[in-house]
């Protein structure tokens, strides 16, 4: 299925698939919390994970010309893997004496798996596969489990946005990961429906349009305007950061600002005018796609890989535009998504790992072998200019859809990542909730929200 | 037998006369044999169960456990989160508890009816689900509850009624979770309540029958006062699974949509292995375990009124 192909580049999506597969037991969560609370004690003591010293993340030593050797254990999932087992054996093949060896974890088990191991500071392969949003958590929480690779990456600063590399840099500047691929967002479109109610997806510049052109659109041809799953955050994330902001501004509670409020304000109107086909989890999203329940779809460069491969039946008739704006000139893009590769401190070949990271995310010709084979986009700038990227796609009508993308991955705006980000959306995703399924006033919701998580966090709330 | 008989006593006297070998004293014999199961109870029970004690006074800042007395405590106490997941416990258990007993109390008579056919095969069917693999489980419910031709709205849709969005809509939420715990549950207790009516001889229908009763009057007024042992022990064990409540609303709904089927062993899950809150976590788990032993507690009691009748 779509979801054990594409997880990695959208977590809350997958984490829903997730349902499919067993978590733990209750009992075995009950044990496991306090196996890890007891493991987590050793490392107050003074163990690996423990310690607060902000300057105690392990470097890389090594000479950076010095030749490579000795094995790199990578956990990953799906296609991830599959493109790292390819490039694993041309690394094998440039630096003879190196092994890389990749486990597919699966993405259900992933975390919990990566979190025991943090926590135990015993356990981890040498490379872990994390994406971007989850990453602060981990660095927050654990500054020490992840080793510091700022001497070696910062570099390479220049050949990523701004937005990737703010995800991979710790709250104290250092590095702790390299971007792999990342998510720019667009509006997916059905060319037939748009044609069909007469409606030129070009002239949508904003939400308003949007929401305008929806209700024409479904009393033209019956259908809505997009799928959701209210369950997860996904949509309501990236409508924030199209704005700018995430959960948190300046280490403050941001929940309840204007730009927050804008993006709930337009999810309840598409509700209220019953423009919403709510489906369950990346399933629901995938067949429902497929059923033409909705027009359009607004999300991340890596929808393409679950269209084409499993949506192949509606080839021609899908085309992409820029997002609509908040305001007229506002940004057109947003980021959902998108993995990182990290070096844990656990590792016995710190260096031969960075020597796999860099070889397979700071290449322009493997970043561009994987768009092409596994539909990563990359977060590698200079691997936008591969021509792979000029060419009109049939699929989208003769649209170069991904060059649309890589235009937009530039403007992507920045925003702040944090430790508590998992926590606080939690707590949003409860408020969206509320105003989706019980009409809750989107401002009320919000400011509630943001209080809970400033007693959660001990944080302040902005403004 | 043949030997003549020889006392515990004399022969322990024999073996400590004897001057040759000599002997570990019999308190370090006791300790030799309860050693390993204190090792592995104090490795694997006491010590997680202390640490997680202490990590519940603990908060992580910057990536160490600092200590912070009742603040995670005090933080429940304010947290809707996890005041929704008790109220939603609370819910199922006033809902699902009893009309789970009730079936399975009905299906537990059915079982012990002498004209009942493959009553083994009959028993064996509905205690799987109990067993069933959450895999296998979370599938099911999923194909059956979806919304768009689960298995649920088809039967509805050919009753000519509108179909539900089970999983979407927080009532239905509710509702499914519900339906699909009773599922699972319900054959376990029968088997139980099965067991209890064994216990009780024949002779206590024949006797209720030439009195005059009729099968239903045999059952209210004379079997099922004998089985409130039962009955009670399935209603703890059951409460005690409710508060616990983690598979069920874990594979259907992850606790949504918004916190509609939240308990407080999803949240604590949610808390600690998805927001790495552990202080927090441990301290949810001691406040499920403080409620479990309150209900426990006042429940034995019950049970320790029923058995002096």
């Amino acid at each position: 299925m779509s979801a054990e192909t594409r997880p990695e580049k959208h977590p809350q999506l997958a984490r829903d698939q997730g349902g499919l597969v067993p978590g733990p037991t209750r009992r075995r969560v009950l044990s496991a919390g306090l196996a890890g609370g007891a493991l987590l004690l050793t490392g107050a003591n003074g163990c690996a994970t423990g310690g607060a010293g902000a300057t105690g993340a392990k470097q890389l030593t090594g000479s950076p010309g010095a030749a490579l050797t000795g094995k790199v254990v990578i956990w990953s999932w799906d296609v991830a893997a599959k493109a790292m087992q390819r490039l694993g054996k041309a690394f094998e093949q440039a630096h003879p004496g190196t092994t890389v060896e990749v486990v597919d974890i699966g993405y259900d088990n992933a975390y919990d798996k990566i979190t025991v191991g943090l926590g135990a500071g015993s356990g981890l392969p040498d490379v872990l596969t994390v994406e971007g949003h989850k990453l602060p958590t981990y660095t927050g929480n654990f500054p020490n489990a992840l080793v510091d690779l700022t001497s070696r990456a910062e570099g390479l600063r220049s050949q990523y946005t701004e937005a990737s590399w703010r995800t991979v840099t710790d709250a104290g500047g250092r590095v702790r990961a390299l971007p792999w691929d990342s998510g720019p967002c667009a509006l997916f479109y059905r060319r037939d429906l748009f044609q069909q109610a007469g409606i030129d997806p070009a002239g949508l510049a904003t939400w308003d349009d949007y929401v305008t052109a929806g209700t024409a659109l479904k009393a033209a041809t019956g259908r809505k305007l997009l799928i959701l799953d209210a369950k997860q955050d996904s949509l309501f994330a990236m409508l924030l950061q199209q704005q700018g902001q995430r959960w948190f501004v300046d280490g403050k509670v941001a929940v309840a600002t204007p730009a927050a409020e804008r993006a709930l304000t337009l999810l309840k109107q598409l509700v209220d005018r019953d423009l919403v086909d709510f489906e369950n989890g990346w399933d629901g999203l995938v067949s429902g796609t497929h059923d033409g329940k909705a027009a359009t779809t607004p999300t991340a460069a890596w929808w393409d890989g679950t269209l084409t491969a499993d949506l192949a039946d509606l080839s021609g008739k899908v085309g992409v535009v820029p997002l609509p704006a908040f305001t007229p000139g506002g940004p057109r893009t947003s980021n959902s998504g998108g993995s990182t590769l990290c070096v844990t401190a656990q590792s016995r070949n710190p260096e031969t790992a960075w020597g796999f990271l860099s070889f397979l995310l700071a290449d322009k010709a493997n970043q561009a072998s994987m768009m092409r084979q596994e539909g990563l986009f990359p977060a590698y700038l200079p691997a936008l200019d591969d021509p792979y990227f000029q060419q009109p796609a049939p699929y989208y009508g003769g649209q170069p859809a991904m060059q649309l993308f890589a235009g937009l991955t530039r403007s992507v705006p920045t925003v702040e990542l944090t430790a508590d980000d998992s926590k606080a959306g939690d707590i949003v995703t409860t408020a969206v909730n509320q105003v989706l399924h019980n009409g809750a006033d989107p401002a009320t919701v919000l400011r509630s929200a943001a209080r809970q998580i400033a007693t959660a966090t001990g944080r302040q709330t902005l403004g | 037998m043949t030997s003549p008989p020889v006392s515990l006593r004399e022969r322990a006297a024999a073996v400590q006369a004897a001057p040759t070998r000599r002997r570990r004293s019999p308190r370090t014999a006791a300790w030799l044999f309860a050693g390993p199961a204190t090792a592995l109870f104090v490795a694997f029970f006491a010590y997680p169960l202390g640490a997680s004690l202490y990590q519940s006074f603990t908060a992580r800042r910057d990536g160490a456990d600092v200590w912070v007395g009742l603040d995670q405590y005090r933080r429940l106490l304010h947290d809707p989160a996890f005041l929704h997941s008790l109220v939603n416990t609370g819910l199922i258990l006033a809902v699902q508890v009893p009309v789970m007993i009730g079936l399975a109390l009905v299906l537990a008579v059915l079982l012990n009816q002498s004209w009942l056919r493959f009553r083994a095969g009959w028993r064996a069917v509905f205690f799987l689900p109990a067993i069933t693999t959450l895999v296998a489980y979370a599938v099911v419910f999923q194909v059956l509850l979806r919304t768009d031709g689960g298995l649920a709205n088809q039967f509805l849709q050919a009753l000519g009624l509108d179909p539900v969005d089970w999983l979407n809509s927080p009532t239905w939420a509710r509702i499914s979770l519900i339906g699909s715990v009773t599922w699972r549950w319900t054959g376990y207790n029968a088997v139980i309540l099965l067991a209890g009516l064994h216990a009780i001889g024949r002779d206590q229908y024949e006797a209720a029958a030439l009195d005059g009763a009729g099968p239903v009057r045999t059952y209210t007024g004379v079997i099922l006062p004998q089985l409130r042992p039962v009955v009670l022990f399935c209603v703890i064990t059951s409460t005690i699974g409710t508060l616990q409540l983690f598979d069920e609303n874990y594979v259907l709904t992850r606790g949504g949509p918004g916190d509609a089927t939240l308990t407080p062993v999803v949240y604590l899950y949610k808390v600690g292995f998805q927001q790495l809150d552990f202080g927090y976590a441990a301290a949810i788990a001691w406040v499920v375990v403080l409620i479990i032993a309150a209900v426990s507690l006042l429940q034995f009691r019950l049970y320790g009124r029923e058995r002096r009748r």
